[in-house]
């Protein structure tokens, strides 16, 4: 494989997916949760305990929203494959000098772009609306891992989904289904507390976004505890086991087939 | 192979006892044999689900063989692709674009292959131009119609340089004038010894461009030559055409009684009957003479040279 033929194909995805609309989903939509929850929550909410912290909502939001776009990218890559393959650039771009492997890798360094370009976002827009505070060097490392490993996750997951569905209007009800559920139950919007249901605490903590979310949270406030380590670590293994679907899942994606 | 046998001609193409299933169960390409010269445009004719575009697949890496012998500009696609894929171009059958402007389509397109930004723009400038798509480059590919779609994915092709070019019906759905500037395009792109492989329904086309043409049905070759080669069989016949009126009940029946020549039904309602013969006086003769005794009512008859499309029908229907 060959990493610059990747690079291109980055560079590619990236210039065709930047217009208005994919910016206004990739942008305006977290925005939007930003500043009306943020706002709006913030003045019902006091303090939520973090580690051995606690912290206002607004600061429990912004790493939250910023974490939410990882999935937001992930999305971004399950479209490209789909389109791709929906409007034949697939088999074009296979039937120049790409393998299968560089252009698969070329849509995963395009969901990093992308998840980084996102988070990179709603962090500047936490620090114009939001009271932000200062980020250590160690949370900048733990922020970047994360959000590496939660664009990785949702890319594959997309993409998985976008090799296996069949029709357009089942690729976006599913898309739309999915993402609500993730962002949902996981701790981008809330923590999970005592009061939570148990069902839904289990289906909190298989979600990788709620570990995403957490870890890039303590990376803002610089409060890293041994539970977000473990909780990178279950991020990665997740990250690892969606790879390997999305590799199996992508490796049976014939040309000329939608 | 044959190029080694010979050992003067270049083949960019060459394809030995060829075969490709998709199920494990039917072939799509059952055993073919052919070759495409250097500077030739070879063209692949048959009907739909004859094999072509599974051809074309195979011979551009797409697809790997299930068994046979192919050498594409030298070397074997299963082990070779990456480096045929770098020097071939491919005009697919079917539709491919991205969300962007038609300008914008050129650029990317030009930058996945590698192709410098000056040079990016020089060549974008002569296509869009070429291709009389000036009007229409700030468009979206969505807003374009099929025609200037289709003109876009084939004018594309041509950002990036390459030896050999596959085009697989890259005229569908094309006006007249387009096809023809596409067409002489190609015919000029050959001069400088580019190879092509052509397939397409459009039989005027084939004649137009094609040195060599191969006739495929149901994933075989049925024949295999020279245009002019390919006519031979047909020295001396000339093709009556009769198009029948109204109801066309007891026209089968009645075309089943012509004895003067050979009867060739059409595909479809709305086409003529042809009959190849010798006499065209005699044949004209005994169809009017039959049409009236059966009250078939004849809309109109004519007599022409034999085309290509009559040997590309009498091929398929198992004739000469």
């Amino acid at each position: 494989m060959n990493i610059v033929n990747s690079y291109r194909l980055m560079i590619r995805n990236v210039r065709v997916n930047t217009d208005p609309g994919t910016l206004v989903f990739l942008v305006l939509m977290p925005t939007i949760y930003l500043v009306f929850m943020g706002y709006m929550f913030g003045t019902l909410i006091s303090q939520i305990p973090v580690g051995s912290t606690s912290i206002n909502y607004k600061e429990f939001l912004s790493p939250g929203i910023a974490a939410f776009e990882t999935a937001t990218a992930g999305i971004v890559a399950g479209g490209l494959l789909w389109s791709d393959r929906r409007y034949g650039m697939f088999e074009q771009i296979l039937s120049s000098p790409y393998t299968r492997a560089e252009y698969l890798f070329g849509i995963l360094l395009t969901t990093l772009v992308f998840g980084f370009i996102g988070s990179g976002i709603m962090m500047l827009v936490s620090e114009a609306f939001l009271d932000y505070t200062a980020v250590s060097l160690m949370g900048v490392g733990l922020i970047v891992v994360s959000i590496s490993l939660g664009s990785l996750f949702f890319g594959c997951m997309f993409l998985a989904i976008a090799a296996k569905v069949k029709s357009n209007q089942a690729y976006n009800s599913l898309t739309i289904l999915i993402i609500f559920l993730v962002d949902f139950a996981s701790t981008v919007f809330y923590p999970i507390t005592s009061a939570t249901p148990e069902a839904l605490k289990v289906l909190f903590y298989v979600n990788p976004l709620t570990y995403i979310a957490d870890v890039v949270r303590a990376g803002y406030i610089s409060t890293v505890t041994t539970t977000d380590l473990v909780e990178l670590l279950v991020t990665f293994i997740e990250t690892m086991v969606m790879v390997a679907i999305a590799v199996l899942l992508y490796r049976k994606v014939r040309v000329g087939v939608t | 192979m044959l190029s080694e046998v010979l050992g003067l001609t270049s083949y960019p193409i060459e394809v030995e006892d060829l075969k490709y299933t998709y199920d494990g169960r039917k072939y799509a390409v059952d055993g073919i044999s052919f070759s495409v010269r250097e500077g030739e445009v070879f063209g692949m004719l048959g009907r739909n689900g004859a094999g072509k575009t599974t051809t074309i697949r195979i011979l551009s890496t797409l697809l790997k063989r299930s068994s046979g012998s192919v050498k594409v500009l030298g070397m074997d696609p299963s082990t070779a692709g990456n480096h045929i894929r770098k020097r071939i171009g491919v005009v697919l059958q079917d539709e491919s674009f991205d969300f962007t402007t038609v300008e914008k389509a050129f650029d990317v397109y030009g930058f996945i292959w590698g192709v410098s930004k000056s040079e990016r723009d020089k060549k974008r400038e002569s296509l869009l131009s070429t291709f009389e798509l000036t009007d229409v480059r700030k468009k979206r590919m969505w807003d374009l119609s099929g025609g200037q779609k289709r003109r876009v994915q084939v004018a594309r092709e041509f950002m990036h340089d390459m030896d050999l070019l596959f085009l697989d019906e890259p005229t569908s759905g094309l006006d007249p004038i387009a096809r023809r500037n596409i067409l002489n395009m190609i015919k000029d792109l050959t001069k400088d010894g580019l190879s092509v492989l052509f397939t397409t329904h459009n039989l005027e086309e084939a004649d137009y461009l094609c040195q060599r043409v191969a006739i495929m049905n149901n994933g075989k070759i049925l024949a295999s030559d020279t245009i002019d080669a390919l006519k031979t069989g047909y020295n001396g016949l000339k093709t009556v055409e009769v198009k029948i009126g109204g109801d066309q009940t007891g026209a089968e029946s009645m075309f089943s009684k012509v004895s003067s020549g050979r009867v060739e039904p059409p595909f479809e309602r709305e086409l003529p009957y042809r009959i190849v013969t010798e006499n065209t006086q005699e044949t004209m003769q005994e169809i009017i003479k039959l049409a009236l005794a059966d009250s078939v009512q004849i809309e109109w008859l004519n007599v022409r040279a034999v085309s290509l499309e009559d040997v590309f029908i009498s091929t398929i229907a198992g004739g000469v």
